[in-house]
């Protein structure tokens, strides 16, 4: 703005430059965005990033293979089980071995209780933006319950980092089925709870139905992924079309919606709640007795009690500490379906114990140019709104 | 289509444009020029029997320790949502120069990814609509994938240690 010689202040272009963000409590993180505002309608929106760098990718490449899996935890940290299992997989890809039956089935279970403990915080967050306070409590009073499950299997609440190359980090306990048995029991009735809050709230679907739609067509243009294309109407999960990890032995369907706003990715996602809950509960009637990691002890560490009859195992296990896992040259990448949509890593390995190159495809880093294509043309009041459904983590778009 | 179906029916097609290809890990892999993938990653889009419609990522890498030439590649990653298979290509870059053309008119996704690799690993994307920094800040100097980027010894520019620390790097050889 300028000062006119009257001393009145005037403007130097039609429309009004509004900065959003990276402090601001709706981004979810430190996004920030710079809106190019005609009136109450946003004309452009130009994202900027970094500002949550911690250049784990770099990191990466200085650690050994069994190191990474904790920085893996940091990145989606919403659910780390899903960005563990990425990571595992494609490792166990190059080294080509598979793991075990028990193992599946704790992998699956562990990252379908992350899937509802991810969208439980993105239903809570997001109808705080709408305006929603009372879900939010509710929502973040169920994510207690799975954290105290993370806690009882893994020792950890959030970054469990409990999938590790060849298998799981420890055996479940019957306690512990028991407890995730109550659970799985105790959820659905809270869902009905959240969904008699929002679904046919009229002031929710005023905020939601029609605003940030984005076509089947765009959605897969754009890159988006997970619900955010499901809700385009794409039938696309990677746990059917590329089941990993046994998914193909669960019978679950996969919500689509058809508009592609705000509204129908909010009815995918709360119907993802219980098909995820569905998974769990076949995982556990199902649960193979076995062993829980892969009987190589050049992958995964030798049990505690050989180590002090067996001379072997005390060598393996020494090697295994000191040295890690080497892996064959070669390079691959296993995408797999995380709570915000395909997550994987492309890892290159020089044969060694440390990987050279790994790089993260975030399904949030992917949709952000996406979201900002949503917000052209809608009320500033929407913005807070198409953020929320997009579901983004800085954590996963920084690195 | 399988991997094995989908590089027989490619080769095909694209004759001379593909320099080699292979069947790794039951992925299928393709290797082609920086002259000729603008063409390839255009015919994959658009032929009927292929359509690979989705973008997965792209991404770059760097073989400095590995003794090869060329010292550069980026990796493009496409799914096809329709026919539900998946196909890489790789693209080799020479250490003077490194360029790709850009595919962010096929694919909005690469839009970001293209400023990435432009970011982290100085490759030049020609035709790419807004190529700046995207993580690092727009001052930062270097970029830091690239294996010959020291890892830890950053230039601190707000350290009282500043001439120590800028001494340290410059006498450090580049190790990963």
């Amino acid at each position: 703005m300028t000062v006119t010689d009257q001393g009145l202040l005037e403007r130097e272009k039609d429309s009004m430059t509004l900065n959003m963000g990276p402090q601001h409590p709706s981004t979810h993180g430190v996004f920030r965005v710079v809106l190019e505002m005609d009136g109450e309608l946003v004309g452009s929106a130009e994202p900027h990033i970094g500002f949550l760098h911690t250049g784990i990718e770099k990191t990466s490449e200085a650690k050994r293979y069994v190191h990474v899996i904790p920085m893996t935890d940091r990145l989606d940290y919403l659910s780390p089980p899903g960005n563990n299992l990425a990571f595992c997989l494609t490792v166990e890809k190059l080294l080509q071995t598979d793991v075990p039956e028990r193992a599946n089935y704790l992998r699956v279970i562990m990252c379908e209780l992350a899937r509802m403990a991810s969208h439980l915080v993105w239903l809570a967050t997001h109808a705080l933006d709408i305006g929603a306070m009372t879900v939010f409590l509710y929502c973040w009073r169920e994510r207690e319950m799975i954290l105290d499950l993370n806690e009882e299997i893994s020792g950890v609440r959030m970054m469990t980092s409990y999938i590790r190359i060849g298998g799981v980090a420890q055996d479940s306990t019957p306690g512990w089925v028991q407890s995730l048995r109550k659970f799985i029991e105790y959820f659905p009735a809270k869902i009905d709870e959240y969904e008699r809050l929002l679904t046919n709230n009229p002031i929710w679907l005023d905020r939601t139905q029609n605003v940030g739609v984005m076509s089947r067509k765009e959605a897969i243009n754009w890159s988006m992924s997970g619900p955010v294309l499901r809700a385009s109407g794409v039938n696309w999960d990677l746990r059917k079309q590329r089941p990993y990890s046994g998914y193909e032995d669960f019978n679950f369907e996969v919500p689509t919606g058809k508009n592609g706003d705000i509204y129908d990715r909010y009815l995918v996602r709360v119907a993802e709640l219980r098909q995820s809950r569905e998974i769990v509960k076949q995982a556990l009637k199902k649960l193979p007795v076995g062993p829980y990691k892969v009987d190589d002890n050049k992958i995964s560490l030798p049990n505690r009690k050989s180590l002090k009859s067996s001379m072997e195992a005390l060598i393996h296990h020494f090697k295994l500490v000191s040295e890690g896992v080497s892996v064959p040259k070669g390079e691959t990448y296993v995408p797999v379906e995380g709570p915000r949509g395909e997550v994987g890593f492309y890892i290159i390995s020089d044969g060694s114990n440390v990987p050279s190159r790994v790089k993260l495809r975030a399904p949030s880093f992917m949709a952000i140019p996406g979201m900002c294509k949503m917000m052209e043309g809608c009320f500033i009041a929407d913005v807070v709104g198409i953020i929320g459904s997009i579901d983004i983590v800085m954590g996963e778009v920084d690195r | 289509m399988t991997s094995e179906e989908i590089i027989k029916k490619v080769k095909m097609d694209q004759g001379e444009a593909i320099e080699s290809s292979e069947v790794n890990l039951c992925d299928s892999v393709l290797f082609v020029s920086k002259e000729a993938v603008r063409g390839v990653l255009e015919y994959l889009k658009e032929d009927p029997d292929l359509d690979f419609d989705y973008l997965s990522h792209i991404t770059g890498a760097d073989y400095l320790n590995e003794d090869r030439e060329p010292r550069f590649e980026v990796v493009y990653e496409l799914h096809s949502i329709d026919k539900n298979h998946s196909i890489r290509i790789r693209v080799g870059l020479d250490e003077e120069g490194p360029t790709v053309p850009t595919v962010s008119d096929l694919w909005k996704g690469a839009l970001y990814p293209e400023r990435e690799l432009f970011d982290m690993f100085g490759f030049n994307v020609e035709g790419h609509p807004n190529l700046i920094r995207l993580i690092m800040p727009e001052e930062w100097e270097g970029n830091p994938l690239r294996k010959d980027y020291p890892l830890t010894l950053e230039d601190v520019t707000f350290s009282h240690n500043r001439e120590f620390k800028q001494d340290l790097v410059k006498s450090k050889p580049p190790t990963r």
